[in-house]
């Protein structure tokens, strides 16, 4: 196993960066933020670049080997977030990024330091709402920034890579095979109601109306607001290119109202595919949205094994782990709940 | 729950012992973390899952077993062949301890997602009614499962493990 050590990160990364810009680069001020499972998130401060000789804040992501999702790539999320630049969805600038463990501990991005803060998703019904005006506001910014991702023409981008072989028949069965193999990595348990899922799921398989770039986990906690004003998506971990129902099925998933009935938290069900409708060129389908719910959930609780297999391994010992894994049978329980919805 | 006993309780000692006690100046609020520790070392050398539940979901899948063999031996067929697990269906399971419910539990979902696959692969000879009752059987051995274990699941504390605060009531 890598190890990563955060006492030796500014030197790594001071080194790398003096290497790949030709000039003396310094690092300070190296913070770790305490958000998500998945990859690792700092803040730092680099000194000497040719366009900032004063500094400028960066971020870095390093994606673990004891992580979540484990092994990781930094590509899918750089492709996305580079093809994504000048196109209207607010994305960081992102810069240097390799796969080689060696340079850094893990493989490793480096991206703009964008201003804001994140909402979270898990507010509980016993805690105050969003205030209405601010929810709309933001609700209409993380609409149109959805529309404008499943309109961009990816295929003249680099992210086109991840889009080989793709159709608009064969987009749902490649999602719900690489979330199969995903279930079969980190189950540590049958899940009799898991394969009936899977089985439903491709007794059900929709035609894409189009291919898009997905971003795989769009909803609250996964942009920066200021000021009611959406400064950066984020966490592009799980970004492929697929039918644009997908983002649809997983932002309007019931664990992600946070205890109202308004998707993410912001929007009532209704309006928010009623603003999306008005961004896309197609017609959003109600048994595709169906179908992306059911998909949802079984990916959900897909992660959720994965969390309780990197605890049970000890490659992690973050007490939320354990307690994500504790909601594989409710998650399940709401994925067949959503098969018999009529 | 999907982690084992054992592993949470040393998750929970060491996440005491590396993330709290570092964090914490208050000497009586030390020892009793401390307190903490100690006991749960106990209960790892001691305690278990309970037997109970277990016990209620095996039950179930023996319910369903029994109930899928008696369907196909009215047209004098057989189980498709899954060793000892549907061969040995009488209920109740008998008295065993967390580690063996646990393992006959393990087992008999296997049996199921075979006897799901079995009926996918629409099998010659059996009637589209025996394939309906059996289908209902196993759907609510998988329900029976779930049931069970949402009764023995606390509600979950997303937003106060996010937030580090207590939810209070408004």
């Amino acid at each position: 196993m890598n190890t990563i050590n955060d006492a030796n990160l500014p030197g790594l990364v001071a080194t790398y960066l003096s290497k790949e810009t030709g000039r003396p680069i310094t690092v300070d001020g190296l913070i770790r933020f305490p958000v998500g499972f998945s990859w690792l998130t700092y803040g730092l401060r680099v000194m000497g670049l040719e366009d900032a000789p004063a500094g400028r804040e960066l971020i870095l992501r390093l994606g673990p080997d004891y992580g979540l999702f484990a092994p990781y790539s930094a590509y899918p999320q750089a492709l996305a977030m580079e093809s994504l630049q000048g196109s209207g969805v607010p994305v960081p600038a992102s810069f240097w990024r390799s796969d080689d463990a060696s340079i850094l501990g893990a493989p490793f991005l480096f991206c703009e330091r964008v201003r804001g803060d994140a909402v979270l998703p898990w507010a509980s019904a016993a805690l105050a709402p969003l205030e209405e005006s601010f929810r709309l506001t933001l609700a209409t910014q993380f609409i149109d920034a959805l529309g404008t991702l499943h309109r961009t023409d990816w295929r003249s981008k680099s992210i086109s890579v991840m889009g080989q072989g793709l159709t608009l028949a064969n987009a749902a069965e490649k999602q719900i095979a690489f979330w199969q193999s995903e279930y079969e990595r980190w189950a540590m348990r049958a899940y009799p109601l898991f394969e009936w899922g899977l089985h439903w799921l491709r007794q059900n398989r929709p035609l894409a109306p189009r291919l898009s770039i997905i971003h795989g986990d769009y909803r609250t906690g996964n942009f920066l607001e200021e000021g009611g004003h959406i400064t950066a998506i984020l966490d592009w971990e799980l970004t492929h290119i697929g039918d644009p129902h997908e983002d649809l099925g997983w932002a309007s998933l019931p664990m992600y109202m946070g205890g109202t009935k308004l998707v993410c938290r912001l929007i009532e069900p209704e309006r928010f595919f009623e603003l999306y409708q008005a961004q896309v060129p197609f017609t959003v389908s109600a048994t595709s949205v169906r179908f992306y719910r059911v998909f949802s959930l079984m990916k959900l609780a897909a992660t959720h094994m994965a969390a309780a297999r990197c605890f049970e391994d000890g490659r992690f010992n973050d007490l939320r782990m354990p307690a994500m894994g504790s909601q594989i049978i409710p998650v399940l329980r709401q994925m067949e709940k959503a098969i018999e919805a009529p | 729950m999907n982690n084992s006993f054992e592993r949470l309780i040393d998750g929970m000692t060491v996440t005491l012992r590396n993330e709290v006690l570092t964090r914490l100046d208050d000497e009586f609020a030390r020892g009793q973390v401390f307190g903490i520790i100690n006991l749960l070392n106990n209960m790892r050398l001691r305690a278990d899952w309970s037997v109970n539940f277990l016990q209620q979901e095996v039950n179930a899948q023996r319910e369903a077993f029994a109930k899928v063999a008696a369907t196909l031996a009215s047209s004098g067929q057989k189980l498709p062949s899954l060793g000892s697990v549907c061969a040995n269906s009488a209920t109740p399971a008998p008295a065993l301890d967390a580690p063996a419910l646990i393992k006959m539990r393990e087992e008999g979902n296997q049996a199921l997602i075979e006897l799901l696959r079995w009926l996918w692969s629409d099998p010659q000879g059996v009637s589209q009614e025996q394939k309906a009752s059996i289908e209902v059987a196993l759907r609510r051995a998988m329900r029976s499962e779930v049931e069970v274990e949402l009764k023995h699941l606390a509600k979950p504390m997303f937003a106060e493990m996010s937030q580090g605060t207590e939810a209070t009531n408004p």
